[in-house]
């Protein structure tokens, strides 16, 4: 017994060995990002699966001892952590990634954010007032995002520059390639008229130049009217739609309803990628949503 | 397995979070059960929220001490028509509490149709979650604590009486927005309830204490070690410490009786 648990220990700090930059994330894609461009150099811990609501996140005894032992802390921003991150990095009183510090990393301070409100209104539900924060759909902002990581990782871990480096160039170039290859689809979907389930995929919307016709649930987290079911129902029984997005930590029953109703499909991505620890986990995650939309909607 | 978040500076303050409102939970609890009106703190907790729901709605905008005023304003207000119920209605005043309890929620919900904006303040009152309390904001509920710990104590009178339902509010608002609906309700009913057969009311509250302080002490140390949400785990090792402590009273008959 006592030897099992001086294995288990011993097994506990040898994972740690080898690992010079201690990682939390707040998402699985920059998780996943982060392993990508770091490598054996980064030990990472992601606070949410690919099947959470970022949004909001169960207190646990280890997020707190995590954010304490963290090096690197990297998250969306743009008040998608509000209602937990402020208060998990002040209870872990990690001076390292407190904002501000080299360690605090937010993707979404780096690119362009779509739907920032001209006048803030309170009446919106919750709107995020720096823009929506769901940038990592757009593999463009990915690669950005993705540069300026390995800057900070490189101003973190200077010797491991080069090691950094090639890790990025690597993935930029399978990213940019896979991309060509599937230029052509990619094209092709261009104008596909879509409905969300909530206002979540605008940078997918970007990125494929998809027509977002409508949002089941306009203001998050309240169940929209029978007055405003029915007219969506009018609305979009006189144009074609070809898919109904829903991310997999939805509730499938208002996108279930709508669907058999106006006979369309529904879609239910990956909002984030799933096995973020596996190699090329992101790459294989934007194939994961194209082949969804592409395949699926030519053979219906 | 996970042992990294056995750290006293991460349970500490959780843990006495826990212990201080089990100290006011503990009377309140038994003159809950006695009263048999078991659902009153869902019901407080909830026109509480209605509360800062409506300020919001009415335009105000609301932020930390006026959201706890306007608050525990409305949780009073709802205790007073609470405590009016016993004097109308009596042997149904359970019954209207539950009605109270759905009128509560669902006028929330009617008027967040229009203001999501405090849907967020709505969770901020109802989900405290027990691990993010740090010791600045111990400071408050332990006042009051102590408050209802002296009036207890001196003046026991007053908590069989009317009172109760003022002392009741306050508490149930401290508490709900620290740790949370669940440990409240489970703080408040589980340590009186199992110790509800022992003899002598201080030897019963005194076992209720420890149960209750076990239960938040075993529970968060198994939150850490299998990384899991510590409020609904220490929930659940109260209803252990629980169903523990009422069967050695059961069944150990000088357990039961006082010394």
């Amino acid at each position: 017994m006592t030897r099992s648990i001086y294995c288990a220990l011993l097994l506990l700090f040898s994972l740690e060995v080898g690992a010079s930059l201690k990682v939390f994330t707040c998402e699985s894609e920059w998780a996943a990002l982060t392993k990508t461009i770091g490598g054996d150099l980064v030990n990472v811990f992601s606070a949410t699966s690919a099947n959470q609501d970022p949004h909001f996140i169960e207190a646990r005894p280890s997020l707190i001892a995590r954010v304490r032992r963290a090096d690197l802390l990297v998250c969306s921003g743009a008040g998608l952590e509000v209602g937990w991150l402020p208060l998990l990095l002040r209870k872990s009183a990690n001076p390292r990634v407190q904002p501000g510090a080299s360690g605090h990393f937010t993707a979404t301070s780096h690119v362009s954010l779509l739907e920032k409100p001209t006048t803030l209104d309170r009446s919106q539900g919750d709107v995020h007032a720096a823009g929506n924060p769901h940038v990592h759909l757009d593999p463009d902002r990915m690669l950005i995002i993705g540069r300026a990581l390995r800057d900070r990782m490189v101003q973190l871990l200077p010797e491991s520059a080069a090691q950094l480096d090639s890790n990025f160039n690597n993935f930029e170039e399978k990213l940019t390639s896979m991309l060509e290859r599937q230029s052509v689809e990619i094209s092709k979907l261009a104008g596909t008229n879509i409905v969300v389930h909530h206002n979540s995929w605008v940078y997918l919307t970007d990125w494929l130049q998809l027509n977002q016709v409508a949002t089941i649930e306009p203001k998050p987290g309240i169940p929209p009217t029978s007055n405003f079911l029915a007219s969506l129902v009018r609305q979009l029984s006189a144009i074609s739609v070809k898919h109904i997005i829903r991310a997999g930590y939805q509730n499938p029953r208002a996108s279930k309803w709508l669907a058999g109703r106006i006979e369309t499909p529904v879609r239910v991505l990956p909002y984030s990628p799933e096995n973020w620890e596996t190699e090329g986990a992101l790459i294989l995650w934007y194939q994961q949503i194209l082949e969804t939309l592409v395949l699926k909607g030519e053979r219906e | 397995m996970n042992l990294e978040g056995l750290d006293p500076g991460i349970l500490g303050p959780a843990f006495v979070a826990g212990l201080l409102v089990l100290a006011t939970h503990i009377p309140l609890g038994q003159e809950v059960i006695r009263r048999g009106i078991i659902f009153i703190d869902l019901a407080i907790a909830q026109f509480a929220g209605v509360g800062v729901i409506l300020a919001a709605t009415l335009g105000f905008e609301t932020h930390g001490i006026e959201v706890q005023a306007i608050a525990l304003t409305s949780a009073l207000m709802g205790a007073a028509l609470l405590g009016l119920t016993e004097r109308l209605v009596g042997e149904y005043q359970e019954a209207l509490i539950g009605v109270g309890f759905v009128l509560a929620a669902t006028a929330g919900i009617l008027l967040l149709a229009g203001n999501p904006q405090g849907g967020e303040h709505l969770r901020e009152l109802l989900v405290g979650q027990i691990l993010w309390v740090e010791w600045h904001q111990l400071l408050i509920p332990a006042v009051i604590s102590v408050a209802v710990i002296l009036n207890w104590y001196f003046l026991p009178r007053l908590l069989k009486g009317h009172f109760f339902y003022f002392l009741f509010a306050l508490s149930i608002t401290a508490s709900v927005q620290l740790v949370g609906i669940y440990l409240v309700f489970a703080s408040l009913i589980i340590p009186a309830l199992a110790t509800i057969r022992i003899e002598g009311s201080q030897r019963a509250t005194i076992l209720a204490l420890v149960t209750g302080a076990l239960a938040y002490a075993l529970g968060l140390i198994f939150s850490a070690v299998m990384d899991l949400p510590s409020g609904a785990s220490i929930v659940w090792m109260m209803a252990v410490c629980g169903v523990l402590v009422a069967s050695l009273s059961r069944w150990l008959p000088f357990f039961a009786k006082e010394f």
